[in-house]
Formats: structure tokens, sequence, C-alpha cells
């Protein structure tokens, strides 16, 4: 009897959740995954818009073909010295936004203020206003050409390294500017951490270098694998982007299958890095 | 005896000279390395070296609008000008078509930020706290509709939306969002659910107890306790949807009522004259200013709450 109303209760709960959860699925078959499956059928396919209806007609993989090999432009001279551009930034918008969230956790005098100033970015970075910021040339720093960094580089690397890493120390400000989410993110994820366990490393005597390696950062390795991801998704949406730019609904097949080809380029980024850092974050949390 | 006391003296001394340096130390370095003075100047250093990079195109902005003629073309002047001219600002917010553009933005802002609230927050406590069919499945597209970019989806969704007679109206930004979708609608469902999954379980019990059923539970008590998340969900919502030009610009093509974001990039001034040359950057900092200003001073009034709410969701794990 007990067993039975137990039941009951666990079915109509099962079906009462579905409730909750439906308009989201509606969605996501809606907007997301009619849309997805949609638009790879259109990279195989001659996609012509008139008056009665949309015609397709079945090219096979000859869009693909165009990208990879015959007609490469996009791919080659434009895509991959913008990837070379992203492994760089990637590391520097992670490693930076967690120092800075680290400081901004401290117990200072004025920490209100700058955390005001710090969340700034999420606001202004999002829009057409920072490129108008970057246009004025406000986007550089002073003691790059003081020194000529850039020219020092160029002699020493080989081009095709040395040009991803100029424009990125070039635009380092930007670098800075997009890493407000991630200061964020981080600041959250440091508030999980519980003051105890510092309590308890301090009487045993551990020293804050110490206690920053051995307990903070590894608390910290799953935000640092979600900020990771989260600033792929960001930068590989950046506006300036060449294969974003090129996205406007004139030529759909091609499109779709140069869109295909970013976006699986983007699936393998993603995979590596939850491979090195899903590891990093797993082995962490069972050292601790 | 006189040697005696002379080694004595001598130890005190040397003493005195050991709890002098250890003072010094103390207040360099402190007990702990991240209490003393010197890690305070090296964190100031640093915070307000960044902070200045944050607000110096910032104050470049509003330094430059205000700029006339003279002040301009004066060399002395650099950051702060002589006299304020107006004029620059006045004719951005005619070019912006400021009162029309202000208030689509902010219908559509609002909108959609409201729709994401309430809708992202049911999906989010339904995958934090509720048992339904295939759930490990939907979590797994709730991660792969946040790996998505946008722009892999958009040219089917303008094919639809054309189908459906939607092109050139409001729907394609607000539909969505109603569902739980919607402009980066995956990062808030994981801040809801991440939020809802840490909150003790003895309360939505104890409504169950006295027969409150599943929406009672989660309308009459957990989303009056999510306030941090709401708060937290709702800015950022507001501001991206504010900022966003890429689906307005697809999707509303011969419109005549355009959002802010779109008005900022289609407004040119006049170029042709010596002076519309010069006025130039000026007009464009006045039109990015007011195109910021509105999300601005939304933030600068729930600022507290907001950094409360983001220390108090711990996001997402």
């Amino acid at each position: 009897m007990n067993g039975w109303i137990r039941m009951k209760n666990r079915m109509s709960q099962r079906y009462e959740g579905i409730f909750l959860i439906l308009p989201w699925i509606i969605g996501f078959l809606l907007f997301v995954s009619f849309p997805l499956l949609y638009s790879l059928y259109m990279s195989f396919h001659n996609v012509r818009i008139t008056g009665t209806g949309i015609l397709h007609e079945y090219v096979g993989t000859k869009y693909y073909n165009n990208i990879l090999f015959q007609d490469g432009g996009v791919f080659y001279d434009q895509l991959l010295p913008f990837l070379r551009q992203v492994l760089f930034m990637i590391p520097i918008i992670v490693i930076f936004s967690f120092m800075i969230s680290i400081m901004l956790n401290q117990k200072f005098l004025g920490r209100g203020l700058f955390r005001a100033v710090f969340f700034l970015p999420v606001i202004f970075s999002s829009g057409n206003v920072i490129e108008r910021f970057l246009s004025q040339g406000r986007g550089q720093l002073g003691f790059l050409e003081q020194f000529s960094i850039s020219t020092a580089l160029t002699q020493y690397l080989p081009a095709s390294w040395s040009t991803p890493i100029v424009s990125v120390l070039n635009s380092f400000v930007l670098i800075l500017w997009y890493s407000g989410v991630q200061i964020l993110l981080f600041l959250a994820g440091r508030q999980t951490i519980s003051a105890s366990v510092y309590e308890a490393a301090r009487i045993d005597g551990a020293n804050p270098w110490e206690m920053f390696w051995k307990i903070t950062l590894p608390a910290m390795m799953p935000f640092v694998l979600l900020n990771t991801i989260y600033t792929v998704v960001d930068l590989f949406t950046f506006p300036g982007n060449p294969i974003i730019a090129s996205v406007n609904p004139t030529q759909y097949g091609p499109t779709s299958a140069l869109i295909w080809v970013y976006f699986l380029i983007i699936l393998l980024f993603m995979g590596l890095v939850m491979l090195l850092l899903g590891r990093a974050v797993r082995v962490t949390t069972q050292t601790r | 005896m006189e040697k005696v006391l002379n080694v004595l003296r001598q130890r005190q001394q040397q003493f005195g000279l050991l709890k002098w340096a250890e003072r010094l130390r103390l207040l360099l370095v402190g007990r702990e390395a991240d209490k003393g003075l010197l890690f305070r100047i090296f964190i100031y250093i640093v915070l307000i070296e960044t902070a200045y990079l944050y607000l110096n195109p910032i104050l470049y902005m509003i330094s430059n609008m205000v700029k006339g003629l003279d002040d301009l073309l004066d060399p002395t002047v650099n950051w702060i000008p002589k006299a304020i001219y107006w004029g620059h600002l006045k004719e951005a917010w005619e070019l912006l078509n400021y009162p029309s553009s202000f208030g689509v933005s902010f219908g559509l802002s609002i909108g959609a930020s409201l729709f994401q609230l309430v809708a992202c927050a049911m999906a989010g406590y339904a995958f934090a706290r509720v048992q339904f069919p295939f759930k490990r499945f939907w979590f797994a597209c709730l991660i792969f509709t946040f790996v998505i970019p946008p722009q892999v989806t958009v040219l089917p969704l303008i094919i639809m939306y054309r189908e459906v007679g939607w092109i050139d109206t409001y729907f394609p930004m607000l539909v969505p969002a109603l569902f739980g979708h919607g402009l980066k609608g995956a990062l808030y469902v994981i801040i809801y659910r991440q939020f809802f999954s840490i909150l003790p379980k003895e309360l939505e019990e104890a409504a169950k107890i006295d027969g409150a059923s599943l929406y009672r539970v989660f309308f009459k008590v957990m989303l009056p306790i999510a306030t941090p998340a709401i708060v937290v969900v709702f800015l950022f919502s507001f501001v991206w949807n504010w900022n966003d030009s890429y689906f307005p610009m697809m999707f509303l093509f011969k419109m005549q009522d355009v959002p802010l974001s779109i008005a900022l990039v289609k407004a040119t001034g006049d170029l042709t004259t010596e002076e519309g040359r010069l006025f130039a950057q000026s007009i464009d900092m006045a039109k990015s200013f007011l195109a910021v200003m509105p999300p601005l001073v939304l933030y600068l009034f729930t600022q507290r709450w907001f950094v409360e709410g983001v220390e108090r969701t711990g996001l997402v794990e």
C-alpha cells in the first residue's frame, strides 16, 4: 500500500516535472535543433528562394570541396590566422581574469569601487561601442612602442607566428575588455570555497603561497574550465571574426557549408579544451 | 661584573634591533603575505592600472563629446575642454532618432529579459530539482545550445521566420525568449540551475508536505527566494539584448523603427564638409554615449544587488 502510494507520487512527479521543462524543450526543438539540421541540409543543396517557394537542388559536397580545396581563400588566409590569434588570447583572458578576481576578493579599502569599475566591461564590450573605442586607437599599450617589442618579435620569430602575437599585443586592451564576464564567473566561484578551509590551513602553518596552490587553484579548476569554454564561445562569435562577417542571407548553401566547417572547428577546440582541462579538474579534485 | 652587564646590554640592544626589524617586516609583509603593506601596494598598482585602462576610453568618450570647434583645434586642450559644447549630443540625438530607437530598444530588452527571467528559471529549476524523462539527454542538449554560435542557426531561422511572416517584426527577438532560449538563453538556464541546486531541499519538502503542487512550490516558494539569481540574469539579459545588433540586423530588413544598436551603425554624419569631418569623431562619441547610457544607468542603480547576487549564486559549478 505504502509502496503503491510512493510509486504513484513518483509517477505524478515525473509528469509534473515535464510541464516545467516542456516550454524549454519545445523551444529547443523549434529554435535550435530544427534550424541546426536544416542548415546542415542546406549545406549540401543549392537553395533558391522564388516567389512560390523554396527550391532545394542537391549538389553533394561541392560547397565543402570549394571551401577546403579549390577556393580556400577564406579558410586558409583568414580563418587560420584568426585561430592562431585566438589560441593566444584564450590563456591571456583566463589568467588575467583569474588574477583580477583573486585580487578583488581580498579585503582592502575601496574594494566596492574597484568591483564596480571591473563590471563595466560587461556593459561596454557586448555592443558596437567597443569597436568605436578601438578605431580611435584606444586599444594600444604605450610601452610596446617605447621598447619596440613588435619589431623584435618579427625579427626573431617566423612570420606566421609573430603576426598573431603582435596583433594580440596591439589589441591587449581589447583583451582586457573581453574578460568582464570571466572576472564575474571567477569571483562567484571564489565564494564557493568556505573560509574555514583557509582557517584550518592557517592553523596547520600553511603560508598564503601554499594556500593559493593547494586550496584556491584546485577548487577553482572547474571554473577555469567553464571560463575557458565561455571564452572560446565568446571569441568565436566575435564581431571582428572573418567567418562571422561573411554570414548573410544571399547564398544560403555555400554560407551554410562554411559555417558548418567553422562550427566543427569550434567543437574540435571545445573537445580539446575539455580533454586537457577536464583531466586537470579530475586530478585536482581527487588530490583534494 | 661590568663585563657581564655589558654583554647583557649588548644583547638587549641586539634584541631591540631585532624587534624593530621584526616590526618592519610585519608592516611590510604582514603576518601572512596577503596582509602586508607590500602586497597591498602591489594589488593597488595592478588594479588601478587596469581600472585606468577600462576608464580611459569612457572618459575619452565623454571629454570628446563636449568639445566644441575651438577645443578640437586647440592642441593644448587634451582632456578637459575649455567650454562645454552640447551641439554634438544634439546632432547625435537627431541622427539616432533617439526617442524612437530608445523606445524600441527599451521595449525589446525589457520584454526579452523578463521572458528569459521566468522561462529560464523554470527550465533551470527543472534541471536542478525535478525528475523528468531523458533528463541527462536534455542536459547534454542544454550544454550543446550553450556552445552553438548563433550564426550556425541564423540562416534557417531567417527562412523559417519568412515563412510565418515574422521578418520585419519584433517577434524573432521575443518569442524564443518566451521559451527560455533567445540570446544566451542557455547560459541563464545554467546559472539558475546552479543556484537552485545549492538551495536546501527542506524548503520544498515542507511545502510539498503541506500539499502544494510543483507549480505552487516553484512560483510561490522557489522563485521568490531566487532574487540574487534573478538580478544577475535580468541585468545580463537586459544589457546583452540592449547591445545586440546581430539578430536585429538579420531579422529587421526594412523596418523604420530600429533599435539603438542598429541605429548606431547606420547613422553617419555628413562627411562632405570640412567641419563635418572635424566633428565626425566627436559625434561618434556622442552617439556611443547615448547608446550606452541607459544600461549604464540601470547598472549604477542595481550594482549593489548585482555584486551581491553574483557572490551568492555561485553561478556555475
